[in-house]
């Protein structure tokens, strides 16, 4: 087992330390965990990309690149991310073991140290952000939310939840609005960021070589303190069952290929509710590798895409299918995704199915145990779905999964939105 | 031959077996996966080879095609072989490489055979040749739809007239319409001579039962391997400008700086190295162009730089999303031009080259990638983990004389993908 501890630094801070030794890097991270949507949507998600340009200490990017250079190229990304229901907006870094190279002694503390700056102590002008860095960042984020269309690859997962989920907090953007965001100014960005820290659940994490304590400690030195309050707690909202009949919604866009995702309610199971084990294996038996009935039939067999795959959304209970094919081929290729969900219901399901959807699950937690970064993004939505496993655990979950439980899971599974983005040429 | 390299405390054994394989473990202490990658020197630019005196001038597609047919067999198909055991094969094609990889935590021999059978036996039919290309031709459509990708097309064809590093790594649907299972035969026999292939295996394996395996399942009577065509090289670019039109929001572009190719003598390892520390001297994300590029709202966060080394050509690549790239490649190549005049500052090299050491050390951690750059290194005759002391020998007049051939004329071309409207 790796060893993980989670613990309570302050007043709505955690901090998850993986300690291992293996790895040549280490990933840190520092994120606010806030409700997804509502009306500071876009203030939220334009906030890190303001703290990324300068803080008190390094007022510009070239301050900041030049520090990051120093400490062997150390990263630091943004990140906003859809947790389920909850937003989690901060920062994202990588850098190298200090044991790794010569002179390099307190570069983990230094990167410590900017990433709490970044979020803490901002570059500020008459007590508010930058009118040029907050004017250059909304622009950029009216571009990223019009840029969202660019790949139709993401889009088309992205638009049916925005369809299926229209009354929930799922349904919205992890970005905003462009009308949100083209209101933004500097004052009211201000105004958001603090009381995005007076509200959030702040989320460490640290993988690497230091001890748990050690890190604990460079953490402390570098974080403000924090009185009590009543801060943000994960929480989603799970559908079990559709409302009504399948809705099927067809929309045109200048691209060749089209793009077919379908939203399926799982009964109720999530990460947090039913039987995820089972939800595990039923998923990829339907759709989570290259010996899945999905792949084998829609794509082997009838050649109708290039891709299709299902992917079990664990924090809201969902699950979705998403397949690129020819414009033609719309109602044959629902109607054979359809079908092989209906085989699974049926008990139509081989032992070798079974075994090998055990092996390839077995084999992908497993696996990632050996990146950082996976485990950065495991860990975070362990936190926020309030649960501790680790995925050595849910190994061992897996093992006893019978067929039943499996075909149990497919029939708790109903199709509730089919989103078709229909190739209407260049 | 075994070799440690203490200070990354990182160590290899390689050996070249009687078939003319070359085979590679790195182990990696700690890791719960295994990864083994079997790569042949072949790639989207090697269409036109001369084999037993004879030219092919293969339909553009070929490798790539020849890549998705491989993991069928008479026996069936790789693909559910690998699942049996719970291992995840995959395979990509670049414009130099053909791999075949699987990751596993468990009956990595037996996984291993599964790779080296499949890749070492074509099996195609008139039948599994037509049925591919239904697929193939969804692919492609895919990547027709990709911005980013049609952005890397057009800067290849802006930058070689001739080398075709132009063409698609996929072809289109009219050249792979062209490929039969004859071609198919054909490319196989060319390229997939144990003599140009290596087997590199990062994770917990014995040497001894990697090469016993492979030295099993690889041909014995190897054949030699095709010699390639690329065409006439010219120094300067085939055109300065190339746009698209797609369903983007704002413009997308790649700016394109073409160096001369490494020379037999020159490490290419090091070329390498030289180039991303000289493209990221000029405009990677901490380097003062980037700060002034992005405040003018010229690059935003997904500007991204890149040296790539192909046979017989060499370039230095930037780009990303801009309101306007034109004003962006005027102040890049206005900053490449400086910077081959006045030289790198000291203090700017020392720290540009402690991030590319430290980009690189990271590298180690990700098996998949680490046994790539070594299997392109056993290529070229050369080890990746000789990064460390290749850095050494890089100073700050090496980027200067880089500096000095991208800034001579004809040497930039620009890649847009325009918005539709």
């Amino acid at each position: 087992m790796q060893h993980v501890t989670r613990k309570k630094l302050g007043a709505g801070v955690n901090l998850t330390c993986v300690t291992t030794p293996k790895f040549k890097r280490a990933v840190l991270r520092a994120a606010l965990l806030l409700p997804l949507g509502g009306p500071d949507a876009a203030l939220r998600a334009c906030l890190p990309q303001v703290l990324r340009r300068g803080t008190a200490r390094l007022p510009d990017l070239g301050a900041i690149g030049a520090a990051l250079d120093d400490a062997y190229g150390a990263r630091i990304e943004t990140t906003v991310r859809k947790e389920g229901e909850t937003l989690a907006v901060g920062f994202l870094s990588d850098c190298i073991d200090e044991q790794y190279a010569p002179g390099a002694e307190g570069l983990t503390a230094s990167v410590v140290r900017l990433l709490c700056e970044m979020l803490f102590a901002p570059y500020l002008m008459d007590g508010v952000f930058s009118p040029d860095y907050t004017e250059g960042e909304k622009k950029n984020l009216l571009d990223r939310i019009a840029a969202q269309k660019n790949d139709p690859r993401q889009y088309a997962p992205k638009r049916l939840t925005e369809l299926m989920c229209e009354n929930e907090a799922y349904g919205q953007s992890a970005l905003g609005t462009a009308g949100q965001a083209e209101r933004i100014t500097e004052n009211k960005l201000y105004t958001a960021y603090r009381r995005a820290l007076d509200e959030a659940q702040l989320e460490l994490f640290y993988c690497g070589t230091m001890a748990p304590d050690a890190v604990e400690a460079l953490f402390a030195a570098a974080l403000p303190a924090r009185g009590e309050g009543a801060f943000y707690t994960p929480a989603a909202e799970i559908v079990p069952r559709p409302a009504g009949a399948p809705r099927e919604i067809v929309e045109r866009e200048p691209v060749t290929q089209g793009k077919l995702s379908l939203g399926f309610r799982t009964g109720g199971t999530s990460l947090l509710s039913g039987d995820t084990p089972a939800y595990w294996m039923f998923q990829t038996i339907f759709g989570g590798s290259t010996s899945s009935k999905l792949f084998l039939n829609v794509r082997e067999k009838k050649s109708l895409c290039y891709y299709a795959s299902a992917q079990f959304v664990g924090l809201k209970g969902i699950l979705l299918v998403n397949s690129g094919i020819e414009n033609k081929d719309f109602e044959v290729a629902r109607d054979e995704i359809t079908r092989q969900l209906e085989a699974c219901r049926a008990g139509d399901i081989s032992d070798a199915e079974i075994e090998s959807a055990r092996k390839t699950l077995t084999s992908a937690w497993r696996t990632m145990l050996d990146d950082p970064l996976t485990l950065e993004r495991y860990w975070l939505t362990q936190a926020v779905a309030g649960t501790l496993t680790p995925p050595e655990e849910r190994v061992g979950q897996i093992e006893s999964v019978t067929r039943e439980r499996i075909v149990a899971a497919a029939e708790g599974t109903a199709l509730d939105t089919v989103y078709f983005m229909k190739g209407a040429g260049k | 031959m075994s070799k440690t390299y203490s200070a990354l405390r990182e160590s290899m054994e390689t050996r070249t077996l009687s078939s003319g394989l070359r085979v590679c473990c790195l182990p990696k202490e700690g890791f719960s996966k295994t990864f083994a990658v079997l790569a042949t020197d072949y790639g989207s630019v090697d269409a036109s080879f001369t084999l037993d005196g004879r030219r092919y001038d293969t339909p553009a597609g070929v490798a790539h095609f020849l890549e998705h047919k491989m993991f069928e067999n008479p026996d069936g198909n790789a693909l559910q072989q690998f699942a049996k055991t719970g291992a995840s094969p995959n395979a990509f094609t670049s414009q130099t490489m053909t791999a075949y990889h699987f990751s596993c935590t468990d009956r990595f021999e037996e996984n291993l055979e599964i790779l080296l059978k499949t890749v070492f036996t074509p099996y195609f039919t008139e039948e599994n040749v037509a049925k591919e290309r239904g697929i193939i031709g969804q692919e492609i459509g895919m990547m027709d739809d990709t911005p980013g990708w049609q952005a890397f097309r057009g800067l290849f064809e802006g930058l070689f007239r001739e080398h075709p590093a132009r063409v698609s790594i996929a072809g289109s649907v009219e050249s792979i319409a062209e490929i039969t299972p004859e071609t198919l035969y054909t490319c196989h026999r060319a390229f997939y001579s144990p003599k140009n292939m290596a087997l590199v295996v990062c994770g917990a394996a014995d040497m001894d039962e990697v090469c016993a395996i492979a030295a099993q399942h690889a041909p014995q009577d190897a054949p030699e391997i095709g010699e390639r065509h690329y065409g006439k090289r010219r120094e300067a670019v085939n055109e300065l400008l190339v746009t698209r039109k797609m369903q983007v929001s704002q413009p997308q572009f790649l700016l394109g700086f073409k160096d001369d190719p490494p020379d037999e003598a020159e490490s290419r390892l090091r070329r390498s190295l030289l180039g991303e520390l000289a493209v990221r001297v000029l405009c990677g994300d901490t380097a003062p162009l980037y700060g002034e590029l992005y405040e003018k709202r010229l690059i935003n966060r997904n500007f991204e730089t890149d040296y790539s080394l192909i046979p017989e050509g060499a370039a230095a690549i930037l780009g990303g999303e801009s309101r306007d790239p034109e004003a962006a490649r005027e102040l890049i190549e206005r900053e490449v031009k400086r910077l081959a005049r006045e030289g790198v500052d000291k203090a700017l090299f020392a720290r540009m080259k402690k991030a590319v050491y430290g980009l690189h050390l990271r590298v180690l951690d990700l098996p998949e990638a680490y046994a790539r750059q070594e299997a392109a290194a056993l290529f070229a005759g050369e080890h990746y983990l000789d990064f460390a002391g290749l850095f050494d020998t890089i100073g700050p007049d090496d980027v200067r004389a880089m500096f000095a051939r991208w800034a001579r004329r004809d040497r930039s071309s620009l890649s847009v993908v325009e918005p539709q409207q």
